[in-house]
This record gives structure tokens, sequence and C-alpha cells, in this order.
């Protein structure tokens, strides 16, 4: 958000000490005064409804203080598919801070949690997360998150769109930990060129890294379809009627493309956050947190097996409102409390202070989620068509700092100048190799060096950008799909790179990869709630940094070697 | 057989052998070799409708209705060409459809799709849509 000229002082003279507050950096960012009749408000609003619950003949009949002759579509839809009609008058009845002391409770079992959420309406959920503190959250969290082991989500994108930079930084990205890599455009058109480059760039830095790319829905679709692209999660939902109107959907087309995504063997994940509603103008007077929630339940009766949420792209609503990163912590926490993945935010750039920057993550960082961001800026947010992210590239030795300091796993790790350069290298070959196999425009020499060397969009040769639109073009027109790129890098040798192609796409064909918080392995073992259910249950047990992992992490750019204190280590 | 149970997860690695593309290959035949020699079509990196049951029995199994509820859909939706996929979508959202439109398209989807489980939500959706004003209304009837 962009703040307003600050009350300049009339004629009082300042101290010393307020010039220097006034020129931090934190007060370059936007506040605003709560507003609760507008929903401008995090989440404790005199106007959310009061929970309530009625079940007759197996059917919801009272949801939350209305009859269901009085329900919009999101109580309809959440009301026929989202809650467990046998339990719900059962778990609504439970006091909210026995729900709330279940979440925190390490003697209580996860499972045991879902038993009774899966009845919750949305107005108890609100009930219950309001009770909870920032620490209480983090505690609920880390036993709530689907997958045991965390992961995060890197974003690869170019703000000349250019393919080489992309594959370049996106080999960079795997290497250095993202399960998931995702990308979007400046100029739509570029899309095919640009999937095309991310997934042959993730495959070279780690095989079995997850691939998308965000475009409107048809597109996005198309691409995947086509296995260019692994999965999709830009799939947007709203907790109002009217806003959901507004994008142009309903619940009932959401869930529709659920299925669509599924009936083509791609993973999928829907979005939403708080804040999108009073951002879109119709809050219809609730709460921001209360509002996520309904997006949440829609999203679990939907049937897809996560949500991306934690305000994302509307970050900057719930940054500027009294108690609204805790509110952003506990839509986190809802979605995982209802069995969904959750890719918890952590994206958007909200902040000038680098001080917020890093406190905003600690919720999800802390006691981890299935994926820390959703994403993180692998490029610099110059390059960032995501509209910049709360970290970059520029962050990344901070925040491998940050896991060593407090043993937390948050996705990543330090890699080796010579093996960053090497996989950069190769990214850029092997997508100069399938470019020349397909007769797409060439890449050049020139463009492979500097993308071994680059660190901006800056730093490439100019492409011919209408000739790459063409080919871009061609690309769709010829039907080129996933199994032609698998071709491609064999027959140019990049047999490696060629095998982990082919080994995502025949993930597809196994379904694998379509439920609760999968993601593939580097010995391309999918993993997911199924497999690697989180098991937490108290100091000890659960995920633990340790092991392998651990040693990874410790290692930084520069540590001092213990037995000769002139040299460094790793 | 009997029901898959969580220890059969992944498949791709536990059960392998019930595995097939929709045009009848194993999943272990998805060899570089074959991409090599031709053999193989994008149509045999999808996935089929048996192996999106098995998923949702797994869902099933683990607890999770509603994850099992769209891959029943998703099973029924293999059978349906890309660009009708994307068509029927779009005629679900607000005010594309008349009431009739939506019933022609549910009927459509049981007997020419065989896909019930989908024209039972496509029903319903036209329900909710009558109540809250979301259907378009009949040609000739234009403001």
């Amino acid at each position: 958000m962009t703040s307003t000229a600050p009350r300049q002082s009339t004629g009082h003279q300042q101290s010393l000490r307020t010039e220097i507050l006034e020129a931090r950096s934190v007060n370059l960012d936007g506040f605003v005064e709560e507003w609760p009749e507008k929903g401008l408000v995090a989440m404790e609003s005199a106007f959310d409804p009061a929970p309530s619950v009625r079940v007759e003949d197996g059917r919801i009949v009272e949801l939350d203080g209305k009859l269901r002759d009085d329900f919009d579509f999101m109580d309809t839809f959440i009301a026929n598919h989202a809650i467990d009609v046998t339990s719900a008058e059962e778990s609504n009845a439970l006091p909210s801070a026995q729900v709330a002391r279940m979440l925190i409770d390490p003697s209580v079992s996860r499972d045991e949690v879902l038993a009774v959420t899966r009845g919750l309406t949305p107005a108890k959920v609100l009930d219950v997360v309001k009770l909870m503190n920032v620490v209480e959250i983090m505690q609920g969290m880390q036993k709530m998150r689907a997958r045991r082991t965390p992961a995060n989500q890197g974003h690869s994108t170019s703000a000349r769109d250019n393919p080489i930079q992309v594959a370049a930084d996106a080999a960079e990205g795997a290497l250095r930990g993202f399960a998931e890599l995702e990308t979007t455009l400046g100029v739509l058109r570029y899309a095919p060129l640009v999937a095309i480059a991310l997934q042959v760039g993730a495959q070279v830095g780690r095989g079995g890294v997850l691939t998308q790319c965000a475009l409107e829905e048809a597109t996005e679709l198309e691409l995947g379809m086509r296995g260019i692209t692994a999965y999709a999660e830009t799939i947007s939902i709203y907790g109002t009627e009217s806003v959901f109107i507004d994008g142009d959907d309903t619940p009932w087309s959401k869930a529709f493309l659920a299925g669509a995504y599924a009936s083509r063997g791609i993973k999928m994940r829907f979005t939403s956050g708080t804040g999108s509603e009073v951002q879109m103008g119709n809050a219809e007077g609730k709460s921001m947190l209360y509002l996520e929630i309904r997006c949440i339940l829609m999203a679990k009766g939907a049937g897809v097996q996560g949500l991306q949420n934690g305000s994302i792209s509307c970050i900057g609503v719930p940054g500027a409102v009294p108690g609204g990163l805790r509110a952003v912590a506990a839509e986190n926490l809802v979605a995982s409390m209802v069995d969904l993945e959750c890719a918890s935010g952590n994206d958007q750039s909200f902040s000038h202070s680098a001080m917020r920057r890093t406190a905003r993550a600690m919720p999800q960082l802390l006691p981890g989620t299935d994926f820390v961001c959703s994403g993180y800026s692998s490029v610099p947010n110059a390059d960032n068509m995501f509209a910049g992210s709360n970290f970059d590239t520029e962050d990344f030795d901070d925040w491998n700092t940050i896991q060593r300091d407090f043993q937390v796993d948050g996705g990543l790790r330090h890699v080796r100048e010579d093996e960053i350069l090497q996989a950069r290298e190769k990214a850029a070959r092997a997508l100069q190799a399938v470019f020349a196999h397909l007769d797409l425009p060439p890449i050049t020499d020139d463009e492979v060096v500097a993308a071994t060397y680059a660190n901006s969009s800056n730093d490439y040769p100019f492409r011919d950008v209408l000739s790459d639109l063409k080919g871009a073009q061609s690309v769709m027109e010829r039907g080129i799909t996933g199994l032609e790129l698998v071709k491609a890098l064999e027959s140019s040798g990049f047999h490696d790179v060629a095998e982990n192609l082919l080994t995502v796409l025949r993930q597809r064909v196994s379904g694998d990869l379509l439920q609760t918080s999968a993601i593939l392995t580097a010995d391309f073992v999918p993993l997911s709630a199924i497999n690697d259910p989180n098991d937490y249950a108290g100091p000890g047990t659960g995920y633990r940094l340790e092991g392998e992992r651990w040693e990874q992490l410790k290692k930084l750019r520069h540590v001092t070697s213990s037995t000769n204190p002139e040299t460094e280590v790793g | 057989m009997t029901a898959l149970t969580r220890d059969d997860y992944p498949l791709s690695i536990n059960r392998p052998e019930l595995l097939h593309t929709p045009t009848g290959k194993p999943i272990t035949a998805l060899t570089m070799d074959a991409v090599v020699s031709g053999e193989l079509s994008a149509e045999d990196l999808r996935i089929s409708p048996e192996t999106l049951q098995l998923q949702a029995e797994l869902a099933e199994a683990s607890g999770r209705p509603q994850l099992a509820g769209n891959f029943r859909r998703a099973a029924e939706m293999t059978a349906i060409p890309d660009a009708d996929v994307l068509a029927m979508y779009n005629a679900l959202r607000p005010r594309a459809s008349t009431g009739a439109a939506l019933a022609e398209l549910a009927d459509r989807l049981e007997t020419t799709y065989s896909a019930p489980v989908c024209a039972a939500l496509v029903r319903e959706a036209a329900e909710v849509y009558e109540r809250r004003d979301l259907l378009a209304r009949p040609t000739g009837d234009d403001d």
C-alpha cells in the first residue's frame, strides 16, 4: 500500500530523535484505523454472525443465524458440501475454548482435532481462533499442517519475459530447495516459451520440482493439459457472493474446474485471502477473517486438495489494520485445521521495513507450513511479475541464516557458487537445445554465458521479441506437449533432464500428486499427507530438523572453521 | 479386489500394477525408449478414470470425503474433450446460462458422458442460481 503524506508538524520544533524515527522505512508503510461497518477490520467485529447450526433430515437448515431460505450461495455451498452433517450439531455445541485448547494440546492428535473441525460452521471456526494469540496459532499450525515435512515455493519470472532467464533462475531456485516454482508473464503471449523454460530449468536444478504458470483459467488449464506445467494454483475464490460474482465465478463453477484439473491428472489448489473482499469493495460488513474462513470452507467443500492463502496479493489491507498479521496467521491455521494443504502466503511485498517483512513470516516459518512462501521471489524483485515478493534473491543468505539460527526448516539451503553456476549454465544450454530442436527462435552462446552469471533481466542480451512471440504462438498451434520436450532433451544429450521430466509427466498417470499436500522428492517419491502425515504430538515428535538435512542447513556462505580459524568451511 | 488403504500410497511405487493409461498401457510402459521410438502419444500421459477412482478410494480411506468426491467427478470428466470441459465451466459462470441450458447440460453429462455425479453438481447449481438470480434470461427477454 502506498502511504499518504505524513502529517507535517506545524511550528513546533521536532526532536532529533523524531526526525530519525520519521525517516525509518516503517513510516513509509500505510496504516489505517478499523472501519468494521465496511469490513475494514481483521478478525474482531461486532458485525460478524454468532455461530449456530441446525440439522433436519440430514440437511443443514440453519447456519450461523440464517435459515436456509436466506442463505446466499456461499452459505448454501458450505452447508451442502463442506460441513459434516452427522457431527455438526455436536461439534458446534463444544465450547470454543475447548476446541481452541484441542488445537494446541499435544496430547490431542491431529486426527482427533479433525473429527471436530469437520463439523464446524464458519462463525464457530472464527469464534475458536479469536481466542488464540499468535503463539497459540503457531502451536496449532505446528500440529495441524497436513504434510509432516515443510516445503517452500518460489517465483521465477522475468521483467522482459526472457525465457533464458527464467530457465536459469528456475534451475538455481530448484537447487536451493524450492519444491514448487511458479511463473507468470508481463506479455501473456510469451507464456508457452516461459512455461517451457521454467519446466526445463526446474528439472535441471532438481528433478521432481513441480512448476506452474499463472494465467487466466483457460490457458493455464491448457498448458497443464499439455504437460508443459505440472500444477496450478491461481484459481481465486472470494468470501462474499457479490465479490465472487464480480470475479465471474460461483462456488459451483470453481468446483467444476477443480474436477477438470483432477481429470487431467493435474495438481491444483485454490487461492483466497483476507482483505480481498474489502479491497474489491464488497465485504458486506464482515471481518476479513470471517470472510476468509468462508473461502476456506468453500474450498474444502469443492474437494480441492489445498489452498494458497495468507492474504496473498491483498496483504497491504490486513497489514494496515490492528491485529492484521495475527489474522493472516490465523487464516493459514484454519486452512490446515480443516485438512487442506496450505501454501501460506509470504509472497506479495507489503512493507518497506526489513524488520517487519521478517516478522511477518515468523508465524509460518517457525512452526512450518506445507509451503512457507507461496512464493518467495527466486528472482530479484524488479523481475518479479507477481508485483514483488516479501523475500527475494537478495534475502537468500538472511533466510538461510535464520533457518540455522532457530534450527527451523524453511525449505531452502545454501548452495556453493560453483554448483549454482553449473546448474544455471546447464539450464540455459538445455533450453538452447530444446529451442533448436523445436525450431524456435535461437538462443545464442552469449545468452548462455549471460544466464550463467546474471543477476537480473538487465544482464541479458535483448531478445527479438516479435520472433519469440511468433515462436510462442507456434508452440500452441503445433500442439507441442511435455512429451516433445522430453524428446528434444533426450535427442540433444540432456538425458538426465529428459528422464526427470518424463518421470514428472508419468506422475500424472498415477494421480499420486493429486492427494493432499503432495510434492515430489528428489528421488521422485510422492510425499503427501497420506504417506507423510503430520504426527506432531509434543516435544521430540513430528518433523525435526536433524540428521543430514540439519547438516545441510548448518552451511552458510561464510562459516569459520573450528579447527582452523583462519579458514572457512563449506 | 479389496479396497485400497493408506499403505497402498503412493500407487506409482507401491501398486504400479494397478495403473494404466487411458490407452490401456501399463504405467511401466512409459519409458524413455518408448518416447524416443514414437510409441507414446500425449494420450498415453493422461490419467484414466479407473486411476481416479483408486485415488478416490485412498482419499476416502484418509478421511477426505470431499476430495474423494472431486476425484469421482474428475473420473467422469476424463471422457469429456478439453474444449467441452472449458465450455461447461464457462456455462456455469454467473448469468452465463438459462435454467433450461443448465438442465440440458446436466442431461448431456448424464446421457452422453455417463457423468451422473457431475450432472448432480450442475443441477444443484441451477437450483441455487435460480434462487439467487444468477441465471441468464432466455433470449428475447433482455432488458
